[in-house]
């Protein structure tokens, strides 16, 4: 059972500050996609909605820590405190992008912040993650290694022989399943039924790991803060692996192939009166937006007032602005270097 | 005469052997829904939960799933969503379908397709973009084909559905909305043939799947500048057809074989050393390969097209071969024409 | 016990006794280098592989391990063709083209035995969605060590999810080739993965033949009538190396010689005769008859003919 945790004003504004760079930053690649021909081609992934889980992950973490993610990285890398202009020009593929735009929207990667690998490949940073969790055990220092993934990881092989691995060894690795399927009504607890994985409960497969497990509703700030300082700071302590589910309510504008601003870009007189929203996302912004929640608990608690929130916004909305046409303005890498960085020498 | 998209001669030849033949099942991650690409739209309604099965994303198990439904008498059609996730499933693929025949002595029989999306352009990255067929040519037991149009993406996957050894797909996503004229729809080319696409006398392009296509237009290039290429589109590349590629050789004396995968290691090198090895003395010029430069694919759409060998290259290349001069500025700082 | 028990139980007891005597030759053989390759012999699982495959009925699937003479046996493989199919001869199961580790007697429905550590699973579900047609079964061995690839939990996932007429036979011999369970896992018994999705198991004495006999029928009567998998996990032990020739140095003396009081052969044969149905030299016979029967295997291989250096690409397409 999670203890309670009281987060200071300043760490609060610190969380919502992270949600909102990282919604903002989502909306302007789905713009970079839409606006721009030929930009961004191909599939891309946004962390719109999902918020809460990667800002409350990020941090429990300390400088040292590492973080492994997938193809829905940009938030976690934000989170990590990647910053806008090298992550934008990475997902558009300039060479003042992180990978020197090598790498592309699937794989943001940024070593200086911990973040070794981000996996196209479902499950493909489950085992990576185990494995710097080795390299810390081995040079006994106190890092912990975390990795997020989908709950579609769990149909995978490799998952499971990470988390054996991880239990046995009593691995640090801190294992963060964002479940974004879950019915609003089942966000606190309950089964998740799917017709591709026959597990009621995704913790039941690592509780049978022996893996200290815990769900937390992924819409919720706080209660993703307090469940991964929890976790995080159990692993830290040597205790072996720990595993999170992170339960999320999809985003409207992430139902279909590709992500849609439903409504156009937010606007925050949508977190504090859902009603006046889009109709497609008025459940989603009374229930189960994390930003929206976030909001309305800051202002009616009187931590935040609706002009300091717009005026963070207004901040936010213009570093974005400026990161993306530093993005734009950024060279394209050129042909001749395409085959450096193959092997070391 | 029928025009078709690539994606539509798939669909097709799935619907018309799954009709035929009711052991015909069509197995993989979302085809249920028709999968990422479209091609399995309709066939759940169709033909029911129990010949079309979605499966959760368990790449080695689902391979050998469908293997293992191949041993007891059905024709599974497992669809494999990108080549580069192929590698979770090479230890059910490579040890257990390839090889269950020879290691019964020839006791079972997996009748089994692989279909898999290859290739790059779009952006999509290291892992979403590789060309690996190479590997596939390598494994006795597998047979690899790979058609370049619509016509042969509809006959050769309904001759690879009623072979009785397991055969891998391989269809470009570069393809799929290309049109075609289908002039026999019926048509059920054996596997293992290649086709003569364009006649010529000057040299030979031996070349398969989307790199076909940059072959002729580099052949209409070097038409303009009176240089005649005959092009040859493999198709099948296990078992190869190198009766017809050795006899075009016998004619033109020069041979360059280009395919997008990476250029080390790749089908060319094979190719190349077989003609020599039977044709050495009808050849003019020493071979050339084209293929990517050894290097996983780049995401920025820059570095992806220098990437990519296209229909520049390959006149680079001819040019190379022939002592021409370039014709246009024809850099490659890549080097994917030699080492 | 009934008549019909009683030629039943002489049956299951005349193939454990025939397994013994086959996989003992294999070693001597191998020993004399008359037997080349990797040899995996299931001296001491007898009761596991006769338990499960007098649970099987006609037509229904079955597949093995690289360990699987035994299953093999069990369910009425010739002995002569399978030891001439060690031999690497052409009048082998398999042409002697797979060897111990991938023997396949497809007229019985042994699919095949594998190299690959838990590959056969994959492969049994596979064959379960086809079996479950016509009213049949499949059951699937894997070892402690198995429970460790990716590949068995996505099969318990989609076993369960499709509830495939699986049976899922753990052979639980407390090493994965030399290291024992407490050092690759940390579960105390592979049921345990099976909870999440569901999936039944019964964890019995895997050199109790009758135990083994009766949690086999139970988990392919569930399967026939539609329940899905089970896990019926044997606790077992091998009384020999992982191969033959593995002095097997990493495992006490002591545990082996606790293992070897449990026999399944000792215990199946004391049980009979206890019941009456068998006498101790009825038994003396039987053993005489299985030896002697392994003997006529052994003269087959060794007259049978080499395969031709020809034909060796032959059979690898149709």
């Amino acid at each position: 059972m999670t203890q309670p945790h009281s987060y200071s004003v300043e760490a609060k504004r610190k969380f919502l500050e992270q949600m909102l760079t990282i919604r903002r930053a989502e909306e302007q690649v789905i713009h970079f996609a839409t606006d721009h021909e030929d930009l961004i081609r191909g599939h891309f992934h946004v962390y719109i909605g999902q918020e809460a889980s990667g800002v409350g992950a990020c941090a429990a973490l300390g400088p040292d820590d590492y973080v492994f993610t997938t193809h829905r990285n940009h938030g976690h890398v934000i989170a990590r405190g990647g910053e806008l202009g090298p992550v934008l020009a990475e997902i558009i593929g300039r060479t003042t992008g992180y990978n020197k735009g090598r790498g592309g929207t699937f794989h943001v990667i940024a070593p200086h912040l911990g973040i070794l690998q981000t996996s196209g490949v479902v499950g493909g940073c489950v085992p990576l993650a185990a494995g710097a969790a080795f390299s810390i055990k081995k040079r006994g220092t106190r890092q912990v290694s975390l990795v997020f993934f989908g709950d579609g990881v769990l149909e995978e092989g490799a998952f499971y022989e990470a988390v054996n691995l991880a239990s046995l060894w009593k691995l640090p690795v801190v294992f963060v399943c964002e479940n974004n399927d879950v019915a609003r009504e089942r966000r606190k607890g309950g089964a998740s039924p799917s017709d591709s994985l026959a597990a009621r409960q995704l913790t039941d497969i690592s509780n049978a790991f022996s893996v200290p497990s815990v769900t937390a509703d992924g819409a919720d700030m706080l209660a993703m803060a307090a469940a991964m300082g929890d976790a995080v700071s159990k692993v830290r302590g040597g205790a072996g692996p720990v595993f999170v589910e992170s339960r999320i309510t999809r985003w409207p504008g992430n139902a279909g192939t590709f992500p849609a601003l439903l409504g156009g870009d937010y606007r925050l007189d949508w977190a504090l009166a859902p009603s006046s929203g889009p109709k497609e996302l008025q459940d989603w912004l009374q229930h189960s937006d994390p930003v929206a929640l976030f909001v309305r608990t800051l202002v009616a608690n009187g931590a935040m007032s609706k002009a300091d929130v717009e005026a963070m916004d207004a901040r936010i909305r213009k570093a974005v602005a400026e990161a993306a046409s530093f993005a734009l303005a950024s060279p394209a890498p050129k042909a001749e270097c395409a085959l450096e960085h193959i092997f070391a020498a | 005469m029928t025009q078709m998209r690539y994606v539509d001669g798939l669909r097709r030849a799935i619907e018309l052997e799954m009709e035929r033949d009711q052991r015909v099942i069509v197995l993989g991650e979302d085809v249920g829904v028709g999968g990422p690409f479209g091609i399995t739209v309709g066939l759940l309604e169709r033909f029911g939960e129990r010949r079309v099965i979605n499966t959760p994303i368990s790449e080695d198990s689902i391979m050998g799933l469908a293997t293992g439904a191949a041993l007891a008498g059905k024709r599974p059609i497992i669809e494999i969503m990108f080549v580069d996730f192929i590698t979770l499933a090479m230890s059910q693929l490579v040890n257990h379908t390839a090889k269950l025949r020879f290691m019964s002595g020839g006791q079972l029989s997996v009748p089994l397709v692989i279909r898999v999306q290859q290739g790059a352009g779009g952006g999509w990255g290291a892992h979403h973009s590789q060309s690996l067929e190479a590997w596939f040519h390598h494994v006795p037991g597998l047979k690899v084909v790979a058609p370049s149009n619509a016509a042969d993406a509809l006959g050769l996957l309904r001759a690879a559905i009623r072979d009785d050894d397991p055969v891998l797909f391989i269809e470009h996503r570069g393809l799929h909305f290309r049109r075609d004229e289908v002039s026999d729809p019926d048509a059920i080319p054996a596997l293992g043939t290649a086709k003569i696409l364009r006649g010529g006398k000057d040299l030979t392009i031996i070349t398969y799947s989307k790199a076909v296509w940059d072959a002729l237009a580099a052949a209409d290039e070097l038409a303009a500048r009176d240089l005649s290429a005959e092009v040859i589109d493999l198709r099948s590349l296990s078992p190869l057809d190198m009766d017809t590629v050795l006899g075009s050789v016998r004619r033109t004396s020069r041979a360059l074989i280009v395919h997008e995968a990476v250029r080390q290691g790749g089908l060319g090198a094979e190719i190349a050393a077989h003609i020599q090895e039977t044709a050495f003395d009808w050849l003019d010029a020493p071979m050339h390969r084209v293929g990517a430069p050894f290097a996983p694919v780049p995401a920025s759409p820059v570095l992806e097209q220098a990437f990519v060998p296209d229909t520049r290259t390959i006149v680079a290349a001819v040019e190379q071969m022939l002592g021409l001069a370039p014709a246009s500025s024809t850099e490659d700082p890549l080097e994917r024409r030699r080492a | 016990m009934t008549p019909d028990t009683n030629i039943l139980y002489r049956d299951m007891l005349q193939r454990m006794l025939l397994i013994r005597a086959f996989e003992e030759r294999v070693i001597e053989l191998a020993h004399r280098r008359e037997l080349a390759g990797l040899l995996h012999v299931g001296i001491g699982q007898e009761g596991v592989a006769v338990g499960v495959a007098t649970a099987l009925g006609d037509g229904d699937y079955l597949y093995g391990t690289h360990r699987s003479h035994g299953h093999f046996l069990a369910r009425g493989t010739d002995p002569g063709r399978l030891m001439a199919e060690l031999a690497g001869k052409e009048s082998g199961l398999c042409r002697g083209r797979g060897g111990s580790m991938h023997i396949v007697d497809a007229a019985r429905k042994l699919m095949t035995a594998t190299g690959i550590v838990g590959g056969t699973i994959p492969l049994a579900l596979g064959t379960a969605l086809v079996a479950r047609e016509s009213g049949h079964v499949v059951a699937v061995y894997f070892g402690d060590g198995a429970s460790n690839t990716g590949s068995f939990h996505e099969c318990l996932n989609m076993a369960s999810l499709w509830k495939l007429p699986v049976v899922l036979v753990c052979e639980n011999n407390g090493y994965a080739e030399f290291t024992p369970m407490s050092a690759h896992t940390v579960v105390s018994h592979v049921s345990v993965h099976g909870k999440p999705y569901g999936i039944p198991a019964d964890i019995i004495d895997g050199n109790d033949t009758l135990a083994v006999l009766n949690a086999a029928r139970a988990a392919v009567a569930r399967a026939r009538e539609g329940g899905g998998p089970t896990i019926v996990e044997c606790q077992t032990y091998r009384l020999r190396g992982h191969y033959v020739g593995d002095p097997a140095s990493y495992r006490k003396a002591d545990e082996v010689a606790e293992w070897r009081d449990k026999d399944p052969i000792r215990r199946f044969t004391g049980l009979l005769q206890q019941r009456g149905t068998i006498t101790a030299h009825e038994i003396d016979a039987l053993t005489a008859a299985a030896r002697a029967r392994v003997d006529d295997a052994v003269a087959f291989a060794r007259e049978s003919p080499q395969p031709t250096p020809q034909s060796v690409a032959d059979h690898v397409y149709a």
